[in-house]
């Protein structure tokens, strides 16, 4: 039946000389090729505006597809980026013009993604100004998949290499397995185009994608049945399974997975048996051979969430006092909306801004931030209160609030006089403006 | 900002899957977030038949908000209020997903009408009716299908054979039709120009 959906390809693209796009790789929110890829912890992806634009500034957010409830928003996937980047040059980087252009008129920028000495595995760039966006930059000559064996970049900011989530052992582990990888074509490959509208394509056109191109991030075999964490590493099922009742964490980057465990991407699954029917066989009877004993009932429900609002977080609409920091996410771990304490960074000039929840300003999380922001460890954070009449007002409105009467009168007004309502401009920033974009 | 080129992709999607769903979907004019949809009434209900349409304006946060959906058509149904044709249905409201599209929100329409939900109702008269005298609120709902929801598409049929007659071929003659909204003399005028 997958293979019938393989075959069933649609003409996506608009413009003579794209690709024809799999089925698979179509985004259900916006209907096109899939860019900044994104798998949802329910196995579905979308492109990162797309996913972001879909989640609820006020609470729970639910999978377009599925509706499976999440609070955090996941990274982006780096493999499957740089696996379409791969597979449809030319739409992929029509893809990228497209948006691009919707962000500079929003002033929001999305992270911007570089390929690393390996190709699967990039670090995050930091353009000089959010003006200078795109995947090949200008000093990529190591065209994100051509070239395994390339040492690290110049980067605009090279004290920022550091936080990279990406060791360098891992190199020589990823390179030997790749000479050692079968090569398999994509029926799907555009024909060469000329070099001006894109300069890569004389090397594109000759890409093929390859077991090292959609690798297992803990055993470095082809993926089966693949997961993606929120950290955008992908792993197969197998790989992630651990019979303890502790969070999950990424064995690369050790970012936690909040809520459990991820479901296997089923998308991804049937392209990886369509593409590679002999490595996938092999990879399910190694798999069926060690089978995991314990499966973990569907997991902990770990929230990462932090002191007393960690308890009663689940339903936290009911109590008018809980902190839900509306429309602004955690730039680490990705809840959206921050509920509990909520740390603005004071020196980040950018649009979005660059906040952190509790738990992850008290592990201070060197990641850099979700939309492009340029931030350091230097930069100095500060608590910001929310704006509890504002909330209560939103709850009021969208009908959250039950009984209005239960709102306690006494600390309205306390609230009222240490935070007037009008006088900060900071909040308007997020709750005017940006209260759906901003995360 | 609505994403045009997402409802642009809709709309071809719907019109290649016309003969096998029979839901239309088009512009009103030259702004897409204006739309008409056809869905035909579902076989063995008092609906059968009649082709019904449903006014569609697209919010500014389409596809983050669902579309604002309203029958344009009078119909008889305990979820469709028969004064304004407003439309009670979860998907329209806070169930939406932006991983549905006008023509999947129109089959969930069309569904509706095969399965009326009086415990939910827009309309209360005919909610009351159908809870009490089933009979007869079959009876008046095919009675309105039959007074409104046939009478336009007949129309249109007429008017077809009408064009074919002078010479025109069938498919121009329904398109251009369907472009000036019904209208057979200015559908005329735009064959002969």
């Amino acid at each position: 039946m997958e293979i019938d959906k393989m075959e069933n390809r649609k003409d996506v693209g608009r413009e003579g000389g794209e690709e024809e796009l799999s089925d698979s790789f179509v985004c259900c929110v916006c209907l096109d090729l899939i860019y900044k890829p994104i798998v949802l912890s329910c196995g579905h992806i979308s492109c990162f505006w797309c996913v972001h634009k879909s989640m609820d500034a006020l609470r729970e957010s639910h999978c377009p597809i599925c509706r499976h409830p999440y609070y955090h928003f996941p990274t982006i996937c780096q493999m499957l980026h740089f696996l379409l980047l791969k597979m449809y040059p030319v739409a992929y980087k029509r893809r990228e013009l497209q948006t691009l252009e919707e962000e500079k008129k929003s002033g929001f920028y999305s992270p911007q993604l570089k390929a690393d000495a390996c190709g699967t595995q990039a670090k995050f760039l930091y353009p000089g100004s959010s003006s200078s966006c795109s995947i090949i930059t200008a000093d990529s000559n190591s065209c994100p998949t051509s070239s395994f064996s390339n040492g690290k970049e110049s980067s605009a900011h090279p004290e920022q290499s550091g936080p990279a989530s990406h060791k360098n052992d891992e190199d020589t582990i990823y390179s030997e397995h790749t000479s050692g990888a079968t090569t398999v074509s994509v029926g799907t490959l555009s024909p060469p185009v000329e070099g001006k509208s894109f300069p890569q394509s004389e090397q594109h056109g000759q890409q093929k994608i390859s077991v090292a191109d959609l690798m297992c991030a803990a055993c470095k075999q082809l993926l089966f049945n693949p997961v993606g964490l929120n950290c955008g590493h992908v792993y197969c099922e197998a790989c992630i399974l651990t019979s303890t009742d502790e969070m999950l964490r990424c064995q690369v980057c050790h970012s936690p997975h909040p809520r459990g465990y991820p479901k296997v991407c089923l998308e991804l699954d049937h392209f990886l048996e369509e593409k590679f029917p002999e490595e996938y066989a092999r990879q399910r009877d190694t798999v069926q051979l060690r089978q995991i004993k314990v499966k973990p009932e569907s997991a902990s429900s770990c929230l990462l969430v932090t002191g007393s609002e960690g308890e009663n977080q689940v339903g936290w609409w009911s109590d008018p006092q809980s902190k839900v920091h509306i429309g602004v996410g955690c730039d680490f771990c990705g809840m959206f909306p921050i509920i509990g304490d909520r740390y603005r960074c004071k020196d980040c000039k950018e649009k979005i801004g660059f906040d952190l929840c509790g738990d992850c300003h008290s592990s201070r999380s060197k990641l850099p931030g979700r939309f492009n922001q340029q931030h350091t460890s230097e930069h100095q954070f500060e608590l910001v209160e929310t704006n509890i009449i504002r909330n209560i007002m939103m709850r009021l409105v969208t009908g959250q609030l039950e009984d209005g009467s239960t709102v306690p009168l006494e600390n309205l007004e306390l609230i009222s006089e240490e935070n007037p309502l009008f006088d900060d401009g900071e909040d308007d920033q997020h709750g005017a403006g940006a209260t759906d974009q901003n995360l | 900002m609505i994403d045009f080129a997402r409802v642009q992709k809709e709309l071809q999607e719907c019109s290649r899957d016309v003969e096998g769903s029979g839901i239309r979907v088009s512009p009103k004019s030259d702004n897409l977030s204006c739309l008409i949809g056809t869905i035909p009434g579902p076989l063995g209900t008092p609906y059968e038949g009649g082709v019904f349409q449903i006014d569609i304006t697209l919010p500014d946060g389409y596809p983050f908000e669902p579309p604002k959906m309203q029958f344009a058509t009078k119909v008889w149904h305990p979820n469709i209020s028969s004064q304004s044709g407003a439309i009670c249905l979860d998907i329209l409201k806070d169930q939406w997903s932006p991983a549905l599209t006008l023509k999947t929100a129109l089959l969930s329409v069309q569904a509706l009408l095969s399965a009326p939900q009086p415990d939910d109702p827009q309309d209360a008269v005919v909610a009351q009716q159908y809870n009490r005298d089933y009979q007869t609120f079959v009876g008046t709902a095919r009675y309105w299908t039959e007074t409104f929801a046939m009478r336009s598409a007949l129309g249109v049929e007429e008017k077809v054979q009408k064009l074919v007659e002078m010479g025109f071929p069938e498919a121009l003659v329904k398109s251009t039709l369907e472009a000036v909204g019904g209208d057979e003399n200015l559908a005329l005028e735009r064959l002969c120009s």
